[in-house]
C-alpha cells in the first residue's frame, strides 16, 4: 500500500524536498503501523509529538495504516 | 509645537502622593484628575479591573461611539515587575463592533511604564472636538493639539514622536490609525513593540473607534523617574517568578528556539490545516491548498533565503521569554512587515484564498498603519469576496480594498466596519460571526470546543476567550477528540482560567507551559500573591475567573443580550464543512449550560 505524507516544522528535514507541507509517498506492507512509518522517516518516535491520519489526530501509533491514508506528522507546536 | 507649549489642562502631579492611582482623564473639557483606587475594586487588575469600570460606570445601553462610553486602559497584576512574559494592557468599552463588554489586550512596554507611574488604570471619558496628543508622566497629564496627523500612517508619525519624546529608552506610544479617526469598528489600537514599530495591537472588537470618537488620537507615556511597582511580599513573589520562568524556559513551545521562538504563530496554520480547520474562502472549506505557503516554516525559510541567515522571532514587549514575534522580509532583505501571526496570516491569506506571503505581508503591514484588526479585515475582504467585490485569491485586488479602508472611502468604511456590515451591504449569508464579530482562524465545525466559546463569550467569537484549542488540537494540557461535541465543562473552566490570565498582565500563551507544568500554574498564583499581599490559591483562579465573566455577562445582558445571541450562525447548521464533512451540532440547550 501506499501513503501520503506531509512532514511539518523542524520534522521538514526528512522530506525529500526539505520543505513543510510538501506532499510525498511511502510504500508499505499491509501490516504497517504509525510507528512503523514513523520509523522508516527516520524520525525518533519520542519526538513526535502530533500525528495526524486523515485529518484526525492519532494518539495510538500502533494503529495500522490504510491504503491511501493522508498523514502528517508535527514536533510540539502552538500558537494562536 | 513643543512639548512645553502644550495647551490644555494644568499638569497634576502624581509627586509625595500614595502609589496605585486611577488616572481619570475627561476629553469633553481635557482635564486630568488622580483618584485613590476605590476599595471594591482593591486587588483588581488588567481585564478585571477594566470590566470592572465598564460594568460599573458605563451605561450597557449607551451608544459606543456616544460620550457616555468610556475607555478604560489597565495594566495587569505583575505588569511592571521581573515577571516574565507579563507586559499585557488590557483595554475594554462597549464595543461599537459587538454592542457588548470588551477587553482586548496587547503586549507592550507602554504597559509597563503605565503602572509603574502607579497608574492601576487610565479611564477616558467624553468627547473632544479635533484629534488630541495626550503626554502622561511623573509630573502628570497634559494634552496638546494633534490634528495635523489625521490621516497619516503610523509608521510615518511614530519616528517623529519617539524623537521628540525621548526615544524608545524614555517613552512608548498608544494611538489609533485612521481607521479609529474615522470610527470604524474594525480599527483597534496600537502599541509600539520593543524596536519602536507600531505594529502591538488591542485589536478586537472596535475599541479603536471609540478611541477616535473621543478625540484621542496618541497617549503617550514616560515612566522616567517612576517608583516602579510596590511588591507586598518579596519571597513569595520570587519564588513564583523563579517557578513561572522555569516552566516557560521548559516548555517546548515556549522554550527558546522552540516552535512559537522559531516559526512563530504562524506555525499553527499547518497543523490547523491538516486537522482540516483552517477556515478558507470564507468558512466554505477546512483546508487550504496553498496552506504551507503561508505558514510559519514558509516565512521562516522564506527570510533565510532572502536575508542569508536564519531569524529567530522577537519579544514584543519587556521581558518576555517566549519570544514569538516575527519579521517578513522582502526579496532584498528589507524588513518588510511585522508581525505576521497566525490568525492575520490566516484571515488575509487562506480566508481569502490567498497564497502569496508578500501580498498577505502588505496586507498585514497596511493593516497595521491605518489601525485595524486583521481578522476583522480578513473576515470583511473574505465576505465581499463572496459578494462579488473580488475573487478569492486575488491578492493584487485585496491590498487595494485594504488601501480603500485606508482612504475612509464609501466601500473602505463598509469594509471597516466589519464583515457582518460589509455581509448586509453585499447581500451574503454567509457571515462567519457571533455577536457582530467575525470568527477567528478554528473552523467550529471541526473543532466544537473552540465553537461553544465563540458561541457564549462575552467578547463575540474569540478563540482567545477559551484557548480550548490547547487540548482539542494541539496535546497540550489533554488529548481531546475535536470533533467530540461534549465540551460543556471544558468551555467553562477554559474561560474561567483565561479571565483569570488575562487580570495578571501575563500573555496568555503562558497557558501552553502552565497547564502542562503544574508548578509554573503554582508561580502564576504566587506572583500575584506577592505583589498583592493575598493568599490566593489555584481554587481562586476560578473563583476570580467566574466574578470576571459575571460582570461581563451582566453587562451584555443589560445591554440587551439574550441567549439567542449565544449561537454561531445558521449556515453552520446546515453547510458540510469539507473535508470531515461535519456541521455545527452541538445543542443550544448545552451552550445555555456552560454559564448557566
Amino acid at each position: 500500500m501506499r501513503v501520503e505524507v506531509r512532514l511539518y516544522a523542524s520534522f521538514a528535514e526528512h522530506a525529500p524536498t526539505h520543505r513543510a507541507g510538501d506532499a510525498f509517498y511511502v510504500d508499505l506492507e499491509a501490516t504497517d503501523s504509525l510507528l512503523n512509518l514513523i520509523s522508516r522517516l527516520g524520525i525518533a518516535a519520542k519526538d513526535v509529538h502530533l500525528s495526524m491520519v486523515n485529518g484526525r489526530v492519532v494518539y495510538d501509533r500502533s494503529q495500522i495504516l490504510q491504503d491511501k491514508d493522508r498523514i502528517g506528522l508535527f514536533p510540539p507546536v502552538g500558537g494562536g | 509645537m513643543t512639548y512645553g507649549a502644550m495647551t490644555g489642562t494644568k499638569t497634576h502631579s502624581l509627586k509625595g502622593e500614595n502609589m496605585d492611582r486611577f488616572l481619570r482623564i475627561n476629553m469633553t473639557n481635557r482635564t486630568a484628575k488622580f483618584e485613590p483606587v476605590p476599595a471594591q475594586y482593591k486587588d483588581r487588575a488588567g481585564r478585571w479591573l477594566t470590566s470592572s469600570i465598564v460594568h460599573d460606570e458605563v451605561p450597557a445601553t449607551c451608544h459606543p461611539l456616544g460620550p457616555n462610553n468610556k475607555l478604560v486602559f489597565s495594566p495587569g497584576i505583575v505588569t511592571g515587575t521581573s515577571s516574565p512574559t507579563s507586559s499585557r494592557i488590557s483595554v475594554g468599552g462597549k464595543s461599537p463592533l459587538t454592542g457588548g463588554i470588551k477587553e482586548a489586550n496587547a503586549g507592550t512596554g507602554w504597559s509597563r511604564r503605565l503602572v509603574r507611574l502607579g497608574i492601576r488604570a487610565l479611564i477616558i471619558e467624553g468627547k473632544a472636538d479635533g484629534l488630541w496628543l495626550l503626554k502622561i508622566d511623573k509630573n502628570g497629564a497634559q494634552f496638546e493639539a494633534a490634528d495635523s496627523h489625521a490621516g497619516a500612517r503610523l509608521s510615518e508619525v511614530y519616528p517623529p514622536l519617539f524623537t521628540r519624546f525621548g526615544g524608545l529608552k524614555t517613552v512608548d506610544v498608544c494611538s489609533i490609525g485612521v481607521a479609529g479617526e474615522n470610527r470604524m469598528s474594525a480599527a483597534g489600537i496600537c502599541f509600539n513593540d520593543q524596536d519602536g514599530r507600531p505594529t502591538r495591537y488591542a485589536g478586537r472588537g472596535g475599541l479603536g473607534a471609540v478611541m477616535g470618537s473621543k478625540g484621542l488620537k496618541f497617549i503617550v507615556v514616560d515612566d522616567a523617574g517612576a517608583e516602579g511597582v510596590a511588591i507586598a511580599k518579596q519571597d513569595v513573589f520570587d519564588a513564583g517568578r523563579k517557578k513561572m520562568a522555569a516552566a516557560l524556559t521548559e516548555h517546548a513551545i515556549t522554550k527558546p528556539r522552540g516552535a512559537l521562538n522559531s516559526y512563530g504563530t504562524a506555525v499553527l496554520v499547518n497543523i490547523i490545516n491538516e486537522a482540516g480547520a483552517l477556515p478558507t474562502h470564507n468558512f466554505r472549506s477546512g483546508r487550504f491548498d496553498g496552506a504551507a505557503k503561508i505558514a510559519g516554516e514558509a516565512i521562516f525559510e522564506g527570510n533565510k533565503e532572502r536575508t542569508g541567515k536564519e531569524l529567530y522571532n522577537h519579544a514584543c514587549s519587556p521581558g518576555c521569554i517566549i519570544q514569538c514575534s516575527n519579521t517578513w522580509h522582502r526579496p532584498d532583505g528589507s524588513e518588510h512587515s511585522s508581525c505576521v501571526e497566525y490568525e492575520s496570516a490566516w484571515a488575509l491569506g487562506a480566508n481569502c484564498g490567498i497564497d502569496n506571503l508578500d501580498q498577505v505581508a502588505e496586507m498585514n503591514l497596511l493593516c497595521n498603519e491605518y489601525g485595524l484588526d486583521t481578522i476583522e479585515i480578513g473576515g470583511a475582504i473574505a465576505v465581499a469576496m463572496e459578494g462579488g467585490v473580488a475573487a478569492f485569491g486575488d491578492g493584487a485586488r485585496a491590498i487595494e480594498l485594504v488601501h480603500e479602508i485606508g482612504k475612509a472611502t464609501p466601500l473602505g468604511k463598509i469594509l471597516g466596519a466589519g464583515a457582518l456590515v460589509t455581509g448586509k451591504a453585499f447581500g451574503v449569508a454567509r457571515v462567519p460571526h457571533v455577536k457582530g464579530q467575525n470568527m477567528p482562524a478554528y473552523e467550529p465545525r471541526a473543532i466544537k470546543g473552540i465553537g461553544m466559546t465563540y458561541a457564549i463569550s462575552t467578547m463575540g467569537a474569540d478563540h482567545t476567550a477559551g484557548y480550548t484549542i490547547a487540548p482539542e488540537m494541539l496535546g497540550v494540557s489533554g488529548k481531546l477528540d475535536p470533533l467530540d461535541p461534549n465540551k460543556t465543562e471544558l468551555a467553562r473552566a477554559f474561560q474561567y482560567a483565561t479571565a483569570f490570565i488575562d487580570t495578571t498582565g501575563h500573555c496568555l500563551f503562558i497557558a501552553f507551559a502552565i497547564l502542562d507544568i503544574a508548578s509554573g500554574f503554582e508561580g502564576m498564583v504566587e506572583e500575584c500573591n506577592g505583589v498583592l499581599g493575598t493568599n490566593w490559591t489555584a481554587d481562586d483562579v476560578g473563583r476570580i475567573g467566574k466574578e470576571v465573566l459575571d460582570l461581563e455577562l451582566d453587562f451584555n445582558r443589560k445591554a440587551g443580550f439574550t441567549k439567542a445571541d449565544d449561537r454561531l450562525p445558521e449556515f453552520m447548521t446546515y453547510e458540510p464543512l469539507p473535508p470531515h464533512n461535519v456541521v455545527w451540532d452541538v445543542p443550544d440547550a448545552e451552550l445555555d449550560k456552560v454559564f448557566g
